[in-house]
C-alpha cells in the first residue's frame, strides 16, 4: 500500500502533516513482504538447472541477489522497527485526508489501468482516444476551448500516431475492433 | 591519412548528405525528448531509411540521430523530470530542479553547450586517439567487466537518494529483474511461472518507461488541490539566454573536460555506454566540487558534468567499432549492422579498406555536433512552449507516448500489462523514498553482470582472479572506496542534523 508516509514530496517539498508512525509501518510491510518473496524465490532458484560446462548454474546468480535483497531488507525492517517504536502514533484521520489529497492520482491510475486492458480489446486508435478525452476532462480541461483543444490532441496522439505508425514506421500498433 | 580524410569530406560536403543529416539531428532531438523513445530507438527506426543511400551518407544520418539523441533526452529530463533516454538519468538530479526553481532556459541551455563540447571533445579524441584507446579498452576481460558493474552498482547506490541501503535495495532489485525470463547462456526459464506476461522477462525499456514515466507522471498530478488552482508544471520564467549558459559553460572548465574525457573512456568500454557515462560523470563533479550538498537542487556543474558525459559516449563508442568490430553500445551496434547491409566488414581491416568512410564519420560525428547546436540553439524556444502546455495535456498525451513506446519495442501487448505494474511498483518505492535510478541501471546491467560472472569462472574456476588481476582489482577497490566515501558522507549529513 502507498501510504501517507513520505515527509517530503517527490519534488523534495517538505509535507507540513505530521505522519508519526504511518511511514515506518508502510516500510515494514513493504520490506517484511519483499522479505518474504525474495526468500521464497531464493528456494525456487535451488531448482533450477545447473551445467556440466560451467561451474555456476542458471540459479547460481539470481541466489547471489536474492540473497543479498533478503539481507538488505532485513536490515531496513531493523532500521524502521527502532524509527517505529520511537515514534507516536498517526493523527486520526491522516489516510482518509492522504486518499483525499492525492485523489487525482488514484483518478488517472484507475483511467490509465482501463486503457491498459482496453488496448486489446478496442485498439490502440479507440482506446487511446477515449483515455485522452477522458483523462484531460479529469484533469480539468472543462472549458469549452479547453475541450475542443482536448479532442485535437487526442486525435492527433490517437488516430495521427496509429497511421504514423503503421503508414511511416511499418509498426502496427493493436487494431482491435478495427482490425 | 590525407587523401582519406579529404575523400570523407568530399563524399559528406553533399547536399543530400547534409539535408538526411539535418532530419536526423531534428528527428533525435525530438524523439529522444519524448519519454520511451530512446536513442536506439530512433536508430533503429532510422535504419530502414538509409538502405537507398550510399553507405556514408547513411551512417553520417545515423550518427546525426545519435548526436541529436543525446541532446534531445535533456529536454524532456530538464522541464518533465522524466529521462527521455537511459543516459540523461543523471540530467534529471539538478537540471529537473532548476527548471522547478523557475530557470528551465537556463537549464536547457546549459545543458545544450555541454553536450556539445562534450560532442566535439570526442569527436576529436575519437579521430586523435581511437588506437591506443580501443587497445585500452579491449584489455578488459569478463572478470573486468564485472568488477566495472560492481563498480557502477555502488557508485549509483551511493549516489541518489538518503539511504545506501535504500539505493543497493533497488539496484539489487533491478539485478534480480533482469534474471526473469531466458537465461542469457542456457536459455532455461527462470521466475516465468509458466505465464505468457513473464515469459520473455521484462524488456529494460518497459521498465525505464514504468520506473521514471508512469510514476513521475501520477506523482505529477497526486496534489489535486494545485492542479485545480492552475498551477504549472513548470513557472512561467522560460527565458532562454545562450550566450549566458555559454559563459557560465565555460566557465567550469574542468569540470566539462573531466566529464567529457569520462564519457570518452566510458563509451569506448563495450557495454557501458551514455547511461553509465552520465552518472560517472555526475559523481565525479559533484565529488570534486567545493558545494557537493548543492548537488541535487538544480547546480550548474551537475548539468554540465551529466550532459558533457552522456554526449561523449557518443565518439567513444565508436572507437572499439572502428578498431575492432565490437560495438560499444546497442547503439553502435545498430550502426555496424547500417555498414554490414551495405557489404561492409567491420572490423581492424576497416580504417585499411575504406579510410575514406570512416574520416568521413568522424568529420560526421563533428558536423552533427554543430547542427545539434545550430538547431538547439534556434529551436529551444519552441521546446520551451512545453511548459505552456497545461498538466491536463501533458499527462495523458505522455502516459499515451508510453504505451506506444512500450509495445513498438517488441510488438507485445503483454509489455503494455508489464509497464502497468512496474509504473504502480516504481510510485510506491517513489513514495517510500527508494531512489529509482539504481534499479534502471540494475536492469540493463543485470545481463552483462551475470555473462561476464559466468564467463570468467568458466574461464578459470579461481574466484581470486577478480582480486589479482590489475584492473579488476583497481576496480574494486575504486567501488569499496566509493562505499566508503557514501557512509562517510552520510554519517556527517546525519551528525550535522543532529547538532
Amino acid at each position: 500500500m502507498s501510504s501517507p508516509t513520505s515527509t517530503r514530496s517527490p519534488q523534495g517539498e517538505p509535507s507540513s502533516e505530521s505522519t508519526g508512525r504511518s511511514g515506518p509501518l508502510a516500510h515494514l510491510i513493504l520490506n517484511g513482504t519483499l522479505a518474504a518473496v525474495f526468500a521464497t524465490l531464493f528456494v525456487r532458484a535451488g531448482d533450477l538447472p545447473s551445467s556440466m560446462w560451467e561451474p555456476l548454474g542458471s540459479g547460481s546468480f539470481p541466489r547471489l541477489v536474492l540473497a543479498a535483497l533478503v539481507a538488505i531488507n532485513l536490515a531496513l525492517i531493523l532500521k524502521e522497527a527502532r524509527t517505529f517504536a520511537a515514534l507516536a502514533p498517526a493523527e486520526k484521520g491522516l489516510v482518509g485526508r492522504w486518499c483525499w489529497r492525492h485523489r487525482l492520482a488514484f483518478g488517472v491510475l484507475a483511467l490509465f489501468s482501463l486503457y491498459i486492458f482496453a488496448v486489446p480489446m478496442l485498439g490502440f486508435a479507440l482506446a487511446s482516444l477515449g483515455f485522452l478525452l477522458a483523462g484531460q476532462w479529469l484533469l480539468g480541461a472543462r472549458s469549452g476551448k479547453a475541450l475542443l483543444i482536448g479532442l485535437v490532441v487526442a486525435l492527433v496522439f490517437s488516430f495521427g500516431v496509429d497511421t504514423l505508425f503503421r503508414d511511416v514506421f511499418v509498426i502496427s500498433l493493436p487494431r482491435g475492433l478495427l482490425g | 591519412m590525407m587523401d582519406a580524410l579529404l575523400a570523407g569530406l568530399d563524399q559528406l560536403f553533399t547536399l543530400s548528405t547534409m539535408i538526411t543529416m539535418l532530419l536526423g539531428v531534428v528527428a533525435g532531438i525530438i524523439a529522444s525528448a519524448i519519454p520511451g523513445f530512446t536513442i536506439t530507438m530512433a536508430i533503429v527506426l532510422t535504419l530502414p531509411l538509409t538502405f537507398t543511400m550510399d553507405p556514408l551518407q547513411g551512417v553520417a544520418t545515423m550518427l546525426a540521430v545519435y548526436v541529436g539523441g543525446y541532446t534531445g533526452g535533456l529536454i524532456s529530463a530538464a522541464l518533465l523530470g522524466i529521462p527521455g533516454t537511459p543516459s540523461s538519468v543523471a540530467t534529471t538530479f539538478d537540471a529537473f530542479p532548476m527548471a522547478r526553481n523557475g530557470q528551465p532556459g537556463r537549464a536547457l541551455a546549459l545543458g545544450i553547450w555541454a553536450s556539445f563540447f562534450g560532442a566535439l571533445v570526442s569527436a576529436v579524441v575519437l579521430i586523435i586517439a581511437a588506437p591506443p584507446l580501443a587497445l585500452i579498452a579491449v584489455k578488459l576481460g569478463a572478470w573486468e567487466y564485472f568488477s566495472l558493474i560492481i563498480f557502477a552498482m555502488t557508485v549509483v547506490a551511493s549516489l541518489v537518494g538518503k539511504s545506501m541501503l535504500k539505493g543497493l535495495m533497488t539496484g539489487l532489485l533491478g539485478l534480480f529483474i533482469a534474471t526473469v525470463g531466458a537465461d542469457p547462456m542456457m536459455g532455461v526459464p527462470r521466475f516465468t511461472f509458466d505465464a505468457d506476461l513473464l515469459a520473455n522477462g521484462f524488456p529494460f525499456l518497459v521498465v525505464l518507461i514504468g520506473i521514471f514515466a508512469v510514476s513521475q507522471l501520477l506523482s505529477e498530478v497526486e496534489d489535486a488541490d494545485a492542479i485545480q488552482h492552475g498551477k504549472a508544471l513548470i513557472p512561467d520564467d522560460v527565458s532562454f539566454r545562450p550566450l549566458d549558459a555559454l559563459r557560465e559553460t565555460l566557465s567550469y572548465p574542468v569540470n566539462l573536460i573531466r566529464s567529457s574525457l569520462v564519457g570518452v573512456f566510458i563509451g569506448a568500454v563495450p557495454g557501458a555506454g551514455g547511461s553509465i557515462a552520465n552518472l560517472l560523470a555526475y559523481d565525479q563533479a559533484k565529488r570534486a566540487s567545493k558545494n557537493p550538498e548543492t548537488f541535487g537542487t538544480g547546480n550548474p556543474e551537475g548539468v554540465i558534468a551529466s550532459e558533457s558525459g552522456n554526449s561523449a559516449t557518443s565518439g567513444g563508442g565508436l572507437i572499439p567499432m572502428i578498431a575492432l568490430g565490437i560495438p560499444g553500445s546497442a547503439v553502435d551496434a545498430v550502426l555496424m549492422a547500417s555498414l554490414m547491409v551495405h557489404g561492409i566488414g567491420v572490423g581492424p581491416r576497416l580504417i585499411l579498406d575504406h579510410g575514406d568512410l570512416v574520416y568521413g564519420m568522424f568529420m560526421a560525428m563533428l558536423l552533427a555536433a554543430f547542427m545539434v547546436l545550430v538547431v538547439c540553439l534556434f529551436s529551444m524556444k519552441l521546446f520551451l512552449r512545453v511548459t505552456d502546455v497545461p498538466r491536463s495535456v501533458i499527462v495523458p498525451v505522455v502516459l499515451t507516448c508510453c504505451v506506444v513506446g512500450a509495445f513498438a519495442l517488441n510488438n507485445r501487448v503483454t509489455d503494455i500489462y508489464l509497464l502497468l505494474g512496474i509504473g504502480v511498483f516504481g510510485y510506491v518505492l517513489s513514495k517510500l523514498d527508494y531512489p529509482l535510478a539504481p534499479l534502471v541501471l540494475g536492469v540493463i546491467l543485470g545481463p552483462i553482470a551475470e555473462t561476464n560472472l559466468r564467463r570468467a569462472l568458466m574461464t578459470d574456476e579461481n574466484w581470486t582472479l577478480f582480486f589479482t588481476r590489475p584492473i579488476s582489482l583497481a576496480l574494486l577497490v575504486l567501488a569499496a572506496i566509493s562505499v566508503g566515501l557514501a557512509i562517510r558522507h552520510h554519517r556527517r549529513q546525519k551528525r550535522a542534523t543532529m547538532a
